[in-house]
């Protein structure tokens, strides 16, 4: 029934602002940017998997958390501290389970990297 | 008297800067806030404040966050009565070219003072009582700007004490009487 590909979509309040959050900060690349229509996309690390961004007048942040999966959670959030996120906290651990912290895109979407242990 | 106060009401309902450009261009923008602002060239708080006004007049119905399943789709839709509105926007337009005067409509009693000269109110009383809210001063300043546009003319009258009429010029009656004629096949 399904086919490869998984996109999460969000309303934000600016689209310029998100895409150069997601691109040169969380280091994606950028998939589609539409600007006269308020929309864009950047293409995650994953293969098929997009994350979409429309302009709206009023937006309310997602509290559902897309959780980018990382090699070493403590040198990246290094590098994404040096490129300016903000996380919520330390680092938390599930014992031999999984290393998580959050932290926001600029509307306030919840977002979470994630070390596999 | 019952059709002119009909067609003057919803004349009076469409005046305003952004109200018919909003009508006409909420679709074609897919509803959304960003597309109409960059198609209407309008800063997003005075969009705001304008489909704020529509929404309370019943013309547009704003879709919260919640009620969107996806971040594409409209921010705003026409109801019926929107709809209905749009095509007498649509009327209003194509009568503005025709007369090429302008955006008329932009300004408040321009359109309900035109209906009325067409419906033979030619004294500035009988003009002022037909559109009811509309104060002196503003009716005098709307009759001299229609006049300074060739839109009207107006008549001096010495008999029995000096005052003008007014009409539509002959060049505005005809554009004017279609489009009445299909304002009053939408009604």
């Amino acid at each position: 029934m399904y086919k490869p590909g998984f996109t999460l979509w969000y309303s934000v309040s600016d689209v310029e602002r998100t895409l150069e959050f997601y691109t040169e900060k969380l280091g994606f690349e950028m998939d589609s940017y539409d600007k006269e229509n308020g929309m864009g996309s950047v293409h995650t690390n994953t293969k098929e998997c997009y994350i979409g961004f429309s302009e709206a007048e009023q937006v309310v942040p997602s509290t559902a958390a897309a959780v980018f999966e990382v090699e070493d959670i403590d040198a990246a959030v290094k590098k994404l501290t040096e490129k300016g996120i903000v996380f919520n906290g330390e680092v938390s651990t599930i014992p031999e389970y999984v290393k998580l912290i959050s932290f926001k895109d600029p509307d306030g979407h919840h977002m979470e990297l994630s070390q596999t242990l | 008297m019952e059709k002119e106060v009909q067609v003057i009401h919803i004349m009076k309902e469409l005046s305003g800067r952004w109200t018919i450009p909003i009508l006409l261009s909420l679709d074609k923008s897919g509803g959304r806030f960003t597309p109409l602002k960059n198609t209407l060239q309008i800063s997003p708080s005075r969009l705001s404040s304008n489909l704020k006004t529509m929404t309370e007049a019943g013309l547009i119905q704003h879709l919260s966050p919640f009620e969107r399943n996806h971040p594409l789709l409209p921010e705003y839709e026409l109801t019926e009565k929107g709809r209905f509105m749009k095509e007498v926007a649509l009327v209003i337009s194509n009568a503005e070219y025709r007369l090429n005067q302008g955006f008329l409509a932009a300004k408040a009693w321009n359109w309900p003072v035109l209906i009325a000269l067409y419906y033979q109110y030619h004294e500035f009383n009988a003009i002022r009582q037909l559109l009811q809210t509309v104060t002196p001063r503003i009716l005098s300043k709307r009759l001299g700007e229609l006049y300074e546009k060739g839109l009207l003319e107006k008549t001096l009258i010495t008999n029995p004490r000096p005052k003008y009429t007014y009409a539509l010029s002959s060049n505005t009656e005809p554009i004017i009487r279609s489009t009445n004629s299909n304002l009053s096949a939408l009604l």
